[in-house]
């Protein structure tokens, strides 16, 4: 990672217009006439900046602006107020320098042809990104090596696994070795063997050619094993940016302490030491404040009959689904 | 300028693989290729008995013989093989794919936005029909009438057609543009589907009123009209002029349009 900025983005807004109709043909004959229209702010106003080589993970509940965001970066859609730059470009001019640098992957949208073998759209690509006949072997060959998909290049698309279509979909968007890789949810509907070669992949990718990459994904296990930085989007805001480990940090310093008992004991007894989150006589667990985590251990210890005793970490799911709800 | 060049030979490039690519994908699908190519000819037929009807009445139509409406039935037969072979699936497809969202990919790509949305599907079984009945009516209509076989003939008409081609592309893209700001356009298109329609038969057939909105407003009388009227030696040097002006016009127009209409693609939610 270096201190030139690859991405800038500066109080981006993106609205939407729509309209709400009540149930039944009474009220859509009722709309034909009169609309209420309503304003949707899908991004609220972000800001940001991302290094040249980082790579970052965007979290956040469904709707909350993610793929919003990643389609402004791209230039696929004007923002309705703000700034952005990539790599010094403003995104939605679509200038051709611009798209020569980006690609962008969307788990949902295919840019490969149905009905052709993958390495016909690939072959297209070849001439629409310029790439001269030897880079494009070399890269052609390097990355169906690394994604182990050489032996399906002549094979239909639409006979590929949905695996399989996303490692030519990802190679499609690499073959021009852009510097700035945008990824929505490239894992979605993998199983967990597809999904681990594709984020081992691209964690390398990344290392060996200093691509910065921006990626969303609803698996926790993508963004904890490829990006050391988050942004958690919510309702189009930024409600964290850093580390993920250390996104409990936010919400004041708390532990949580997992206990086994010998014998039962009084629910009554435990609650005074904190949270009690799960009891069932035999087993707690209990949440308490990190200040006070050395006298409770102590207290309880010395009180109860324990058994097994461990002291962890809020889980990081838990911190996010905190800041989700807190928006 | 030579950066325009290679640009300009860089999208030719491309189109011939696009073509490869079509020609590749739809050959998959053996009875939907033969089939396509049977139901437009029978389309085909529908306007040769336009002719048929010409020569059992033997009816002049405005001082054009059965002979002259079967040039000009050719003539619509190869412009309208032409359009449904290279823009129509992508002129049809436009607004369903801004409902969609489905032109996402494609945004980013290092080359023209409108050339690769509007130009990228090419269908090879549809025109078969339509260029291959087209020519032969062509070329026996201008047998029987006697038309000199000269380089003013052939460029002029060649020139028209493919003035023809480009109008139509303008013509009916433009209301499907509008799928930009209105999502569905359906009620607009089928107007405009219509309007093909009114090239069915010679444009002289007309009111002088519905001729002049038809020629200069919305020129759907040119796309082919004046290919016909050019080798018959009844046409004008201002409608020549206008045949050469038009397209270029309405190309700008169109590019204009869709600039203003991209800029309000709002895609979809993923």
């Amino acid at each position: 990672m270096s201190d030139i900025t690859a991405i800038e983005v500066k109080d981006l807004i993106k609205s939407f217009s729509y309209y709400k109709k009540e149930l039944g043909l009474k009220n859509s004959i009722k709309n034909l006439f009169k609309r209420e229209q309503l304003i949707k702010e899908a991004v609220k106003g972000i800001s940001f900046n991302i290094s040249e080589g980082e790579i970052v993970g965007f979290l956040g509940p469904n709707g909350a602006g993610k793929t919003t965001t990643l389609k402004m970066l791209s230039g696929i859609l004007f923002p309705t107020d703000g700034y952005a730059t990539v790599l010094g470009q403003v995104p939605w001019e679509r200038k051709k320098d611009f798209k020569m640098n980006i690609s962008i992957v969307m788990g949902q949208k295919s840019q490969l042809w149905w009905d052709l073998p993958a390495n016909e759209s690939l072959y297209l690509n070849k001439y629409i990104y310029e790439i001269n006949d030897n880079e494009y072997k070399f890269s052609l060959e390097e990355l169906t090596e690394l994604l182990d998909v050489k032996e399906l290049l002549k094979v239909q698309v639409r006979r590929l696994s949905l695996g399989e279509r996303m490692k030519m979909e990802i190679i499609a968007a690499l073959i021009h070795k852009p510097k700035v890789i945008l990824l929505d949810e490239p894992t979605i509907g993998l199983d967990i063997i597809s999904q681990k070669k594709i984020r081992e992949f691209l964690k390398f990718y990344n290392q060996e050619n200093k691509t910065t990459i921006i990626l969303t994904s609803h698996y926790m296990k993508d963004i904890e094993e490829m990006c050391k930085r988050t942004l958690i989007i919510n309702e189009g805001i930024i409600a964290y940016d850093g580390e993920l480990s250390k996104i409990n940090d936010v919400f004041g310093h708390k532990k949580i302490i997992k206990l086994s008992f010998e014998e039962q004991i009084d629910k009554k007894d435990l609650e005074k030491f904190g949270n009690l989150r799960t009891f069932d006589g035999f087993n707690a667990t209990l949440e308490v404040d990190k200040s006070t985590i050395r006298s409770c251990s102590y207290d309880i210890l010395n009180r109860f009959p324990a058994a097994d005793f461990n002291i962890e970490d809020i889980p990081v799911e838990e911190g996010i689904s905190l800041l989700y709800k807190r928006g | 300028m030579n950066e325009i060049l290679k640009e300009i030979r860089k999208h030719c490039f491309i189109y011939l693989l696009i073509a490869k690519n079509c020609l590749i994908g739809q050959m998959e699908y053996r009875f939907n290729f033969v089939m396509g190519f049977f139901i437009e000819f029978m389309w085909l037929f529908v306007r040769i008995l336009y002719v048929i009807v010409a020569y059992q009445t033997n009816i002049v139509i405005n001082g054009l013989t059965p002979d002259a409406v079967l040039l000009y039935t050719g003539t619509y037969s190869i412009i309208i093989g032409v359009y449904t072979g290279l823009f129509g699936h992508n002129f049809y497809e436009l607004p369903e794919h801004i409902r969609n969202g489905t032109l996402d990919t494609l945004i980013t790509k290092p080359i023209s936005l409108q050339f690769i949305i509007t130009l990228r599907n090419i269908n090879f079984s549809w025109p078969l029909s339509d260029v291959i009945g087209g020519i032969t009516m062509v070329v026996l209509a201008w047998n029987r009438l006697g038309i000199n076989v000269n380089i003013i003939n052939i460029v002029g008409f060649s020139g028209l057609i493919l003035s023809g081609i480009l109008i139509s592309y303008s013509v009916f893209l433009l209301p499907r543009i509008f799928s930009f700001w209105l999502v569905k356009t359906n009620a607009i298109t089928s107007i405009s589907e219509e309007l093909h329609g009114f090239n069915r038969m010679p444009y002289l057939i007309y009111n002088k009123w519905i001729q002049r909105i038809g020629i200069f407003v919305l020129p759907i009388f040119l796309v082919a009209n004046f290919p016909p009227l050019f080798v018959l030696h009844r046409l004008s040097y201002i409608y020549i002029l206008w045949g050469i002006v038009a397209p270029i016009l309405f190309g700008f127009i169109v590019r204009m349009v869709w600039n203003a209409g991209i800029r309000n693609y709002t895609s979809a939610s993923s």
